[in-house]
Parts: structure tokens; sequence; C-alpha cells
């Protein structure tokens, strides 16, 4: 019989050693598993990722080892510990991987280019591509490649991937599906055959909901009801980490197009709500009528659900002014004693950095 | 109390660079000395390196007793329960006499790793937590050891990446010497008490960022 312990050896990791990332195959349950739990606990110990995680010190010696040499993780400075020897602290590198996100909204698209950690290093917002008509669509794509210029010199090679994120209807409840997801579906083919990375597509309010369960609010919270504020109000239900993606089309016009209405018929300006600034003029009573619209379709899906799971946490994410969003919170939080309300991570398009969280979790993370 | 065995050659031993076998650095100048120094008295370190230690090779000059393997079983039994074996051992494989390339000689470092697993002389009989460590690179000026090493040095420059391979796959820990000592140029192979202070310490780190729970097994 053989004596397969003198093959030859076997390195599951070492053996590319070129610059860049290694190539998706071959990266390993346990790399994604330790990725994964950096993204949630960045600046742990190899003891806290062995304890975490059920591998042994030797498999977290050969993971962390690697995953280094391939520039993903850095190691932390030697914290001297109140008790025993220093420890030294395991993080992601941030500039250890981008992407680019796209997120085609009701008016407008949005492109960003975000770092390992979520950061934006580049934000565009230009009119939507009209693939079939004469339009913008050259300048869509080159607002793609500008993102991808935007990479700091040297690290071409660390883009992942870009994400698409599309609206499943434009109309939801009022007009049943429209043709949107179809009228888009071509944009991935082109996309990948125009800028030549691979393109990963989901729907938008799904993407926005992943992208604040990797880099926002939503890191700490395994079980929440997140809520999407844009021109309509959108939800969605994440259970253990997992997003539950129905095939409910249903989002409640009581968003950003309810207020426009009030703000214009109360003669104010309505262009700095789609605009996102940092702050609104003060829109007095339309604003607060609105508000209290909004709160009181959140507390029904909250009531609603409630029969089915219990929700201790909900995520209200939107890119309507910081101020605003926790007001919004701090409101609804306040009728709902038993409920934790947190503002989503500001953002001035948390669809597009959502939608550049997906070709993370499609390399780099576990399912 | 966490115990650890350091199983090299003449470099673990301490020879001094330019003199002879008979000619030792001090326990505390030696890098188990500086190793037991820096991880404090939670630890208990256990010196064994004997010049001319090869990983797996019987020597047909100076004897058989200089190969590794048929000294680290009886060597593990003597020292159990270690909770980590260090081993840095290979720069001997490299003598003319073996015609070794360094890929054979990672086979013989992966030869000892199995006997650790094997055996399991860690607390409870589990498998002692390894760490591969590979030699600094020999110098291209190795004096009047040329002969005996004719070729050594090129192939030297290889071995922590072979090394790193074989830890890698058999999944143990691995330390590359050579990114904080290098040899010294009295005999280009040997290195002096700077370079034991600096190994001894970069070690220590190694040996603690492996983490161990406060709670003994």
């Amino acid at each position: 019989m053989p004596d397969m312990r003198f093959a030859p050896p076997n390195p599951l990791r070492i053996a590319d050693r070129a610059a860049g990332l290694n190539a998706t195959s071959v990266r390993s349950y346990n790399e994604r598993l330790l990725l994964s739990l950096l993204l949630q606990n960045n600046g742990i110990t190899r003891l806290e990722i062995g304890e975490s995680t059920g591998l042994s010190a030797q498999t977290v010696s050969v993971l962390v080892r690697s995953l280094e040499q391939e520039g993903l993780v850095v190691k932390g400075k030697a914290q001297k510990g109140r008790v025993g020897p220093p420890t030294t602290p395991v993080s992601l590198n941030p500039e250890g991987a981008y992407s680019v996100g796209i997120s085609i909204g009701n008016k407008r698209s949005h492109i960003v280019l975000i770092d390992f950690v979520g950061t934006i290093r580049f934000h565009a917002t230009l009119p939507n591509p009209e693939p079939n008509s004469k339009s913008n669509h050259p300048e869509f794509l080159e607002t793609i490649q500008r993102a991808l210029e935007a990479l700091p010199k040297g690290t071409q090679d660390r883009l992942a991937g870009i994400g698409l994120a599309l609206p499943e209807s434009r109309s939801g409840l009022v007009a049943g599906r429209s043709e949107s997801k179809h009228k888009y579906a071509a944009l991935q083919d082109e996309i990948e055959k125009e800028i030549g990375h691979a393109v990963f597509v989901q729907n938008d309010i799904t993407a926005a909901a992943a992208g604040e369960s990797m880099f926002g609010s939503a890191k700490p919270h395994a079980d929440h009801l997140y809520f999407y504020l844009g021109h309509e109000l959108h939800s969605r239900l994440v259970l253990n980490h997992q997003i539950y993606n129905g095939n409910s089309p249903l989002s409640f016009d009581i968003g950003l197009s309810a207020l426009e209405r009030r703000v214009i018929a109360g003669r104010l300006p309505a262009e700095p709500i789609w605009d996102r600034p940092l702050s609104w003029p003060d829109y007095g009573e339309a604003l607060l009528r609105w508000e209290d619209e909004l709160i009181d379709s959140m507390r029904g899906s909250i009531a609603a659900l409630a029969q089915f799971v219990e929700i201790k946490t909900v995520i209200l994410s939107s890119y309507i002014p910081e101020d605003i969003c926790r007001d919004l919170c701090a409101k609804l939080g306040a009728l709902l004693p038993n409920v934790m309300v947190v503002a989503g991570k500001s953002s001035p398009s948390p669809k597009a950095v959502g939608a550049a969280s997906l070709p993370f979790s499609s390399r780099f993370m576990v399912e | 109390m966490r115990t650890v065995l350091c199983f090299g050659d003449s470099n673990t031993h301490g020879q001094i660079p330019g003199g002879t076998p008979l000619d030792r650095y001090g326990w505390t100048q030696r890098w188990p000395g500086v190793l037991a120094r820096a991880l404090g008295p939670k630890w208990y370190v256990i010196e064994e390196g004997l010049s001319g230690r090869t990983t797996v090779r019987d020597d047909p000059i100076e004897g058989v007793h200089k190969n590794g393997r048929r000294y680290l079983r009886p060597c593990l039994q003597s020292h159990a329960p270690l909770d980590l074996v260090i081993i840095m051992l290979g720069t001997n494989d490299l003598k003319a006499r073996f015609q070794q390339p360094p890929s054979e000689v990672a086979m013989g470092i992966g030869c000892l790793i199995h006997d650790i697993k094997e055996l399991a002389p860690g607390p409870g009989g589990h498998v002692s937590e390894v760490m591969i460590v590979a030699p600094p690179p020999m110098l291209d000026d190795i004096k009047e050891w040329e002969p005996i090493f004719s070729g050594a040095p090129e192939k030297s420059r290889r071995l922590a990446l072979e090394f790193e391979i074989m830890a890698d796959s058999l999944e143990v820990h691995f330390f590359d010497a050579g990114s904080v000592i290098t040899c010294d140029p009295l005999d280009g192979f040997h290195i002096n008490a700077e370079a034991h202070e600096a190994l001894g310490v970069a070690l220590a780190h190694e040996v603690e960022t492996i983490g161990w729970s406060d709670h003994e097994r």
C-alpha cells in the first residue's frame, strides 16, 4: 500500500506566490470562515479565532500566514494583555481588496468604489443608462472605468469584481411588476464584456441589506428587520445573518416620493430630497406629517411580523440626512419599548455600497 | 507550566562562528536561553541542539547518530508532555555528500512532522504544536567549509519556501529565521550571539502569537 504521508507536499495556500489575489477556486471554506469572522470582529487574536471557529492553532497559523502573504489581512501591533503575554491581533487589510458597486435607482445610477472594510473611495451619480436608445450609455461605462481608475496605484489586480444592484420593480404595490429587471439584464453581460471583470447581480434592496450587514450598523445583529427608505419604503427580514429575499415585490408608497408630494403641495423646494445633501431645508409641517405616516407604516410592518418572529432590532437605512434618519429612529424606538431601532451607516448610496459588497461575499465570505 | 522542545543542529547548540564544535555560547546567550528569558516563568525550555544533525539522513562520515529522525522519537518520549516542538534543521542536509535538492530536505522535515504527529507527545496524548523554523540562508563565502558544503549556499536560499510549503501542507506553524537574522561572515553558516538574541526574541513572539488558553488542558 502506498504511504500517502510521503507523497509530494500539497500546500493549500502557499503554492501561488504571485502578487495579487489568488484564484477564486482555491479559496477554502476555512479561509472564508476566517475572513467573515474578521469582518465581524476586526482586530482579534489567533487564540480568539481558534476559539470561535473551532480550528486548531496550527490551522489558524497557516491560514493567517497565507492570507497575510496575499495582503488580505494584516497583523496589528502587539498589545500587552491584562494578564499573560502580549497578544497580536489580526485585522483585515483595508487595501487588501476593492470592489465596484453600481445601483440603478428610480431616477439615477450610483457608482462607488469601496475598499475591503467598506470605505467609499469613489462615488459618482449619473442618469440611468438607457440601453435601447441614444443615451448616456457610453458615459455610464466611462464612469465605471473612472471608478476603476480610482484604485490606488499598483492595486489594479486587487479588484474583487463589480456588483450590480437592480430594482425588482419600479412601481411596487401600485402597478405590479414592470419590466425593469429584464430591461437591465443585458447590462451584466455588457459590463463584463466592456470592463472585463466579473459582475455579480442582486436585487437592490437585498444588496443594501447585505451591505449594512457587512459594513454597517447591522454587523452585530444576526437577526433584524431591515428597512430601506428610498422613493418608497422597502423591507427585508434578516435571520441569522441570512437575508430573506422573498419573491414579494411589496413596498409602500410612503417613502421620499410621498414626502416630495407634501413638499410640493407646500410650495417648498423638493430637489434637496433627491440631491442627497448633508441636510435638508426646513420642511416644517410637511416633514412632521410625513414622518408620522412613515412611522405608522413601519410600526404596522413590525406588528404584523411579530406574529411570526420576535423582532428585537430594526435598522433603518437611507441616504436622507443623518439627523433626519436618527430622528426617525428615535421616534419609532420611543413607540416600541422592546425594540432597538438603529440608523443605518450614513452613506450617500447604501444600495451601491451593498452592490459592492456582493463580490466580497461571493469571493471571500462564507454564505 | 508549558514545555517547549528546541530540536536543532549546531545553531541550536550555540556553536561560535569560526570556531570548532567545542566552542559554544553560554546558556543565556544561545537562542533557547533567550527564548526562555523572553517567554518567562510560565515556560520550560528544553534545548536539544547537536552539531552536524540532519533531518533524516544517516551521515556516512560523522555517524548515524547525526540523523535527527533516529533521535527525535526517544527525545520526544523523554521530555513528554510537550506543548510545542520547534524544529530548526536542514543546513547539514545540504552537505555535498548527501547530494540533495532543497525539496528533499523539506521532505525530511515532513518526516519529522509525521513522526511527531504519530507519537503525539503533547499533553494528554494529544499532538504537540509544531513550529518549523527555516534556518537563515548560508553566505556565499563559507571559507574552508566550501568542499564539504559545495553548492549548498545557493540551495540554502530555497529552503525557506520549500519548508513553508511543507509546513502549509501538513498544517504546522512556520517561521523563516532568515527574516530576522543572517549568518556570521566568519564561517558563513553559523549565527553569532547577536543573531541568537534576535532569533530567541522573535521566536518568543511567534510562540506567544500562537495563543495559549490560560486553563491547562
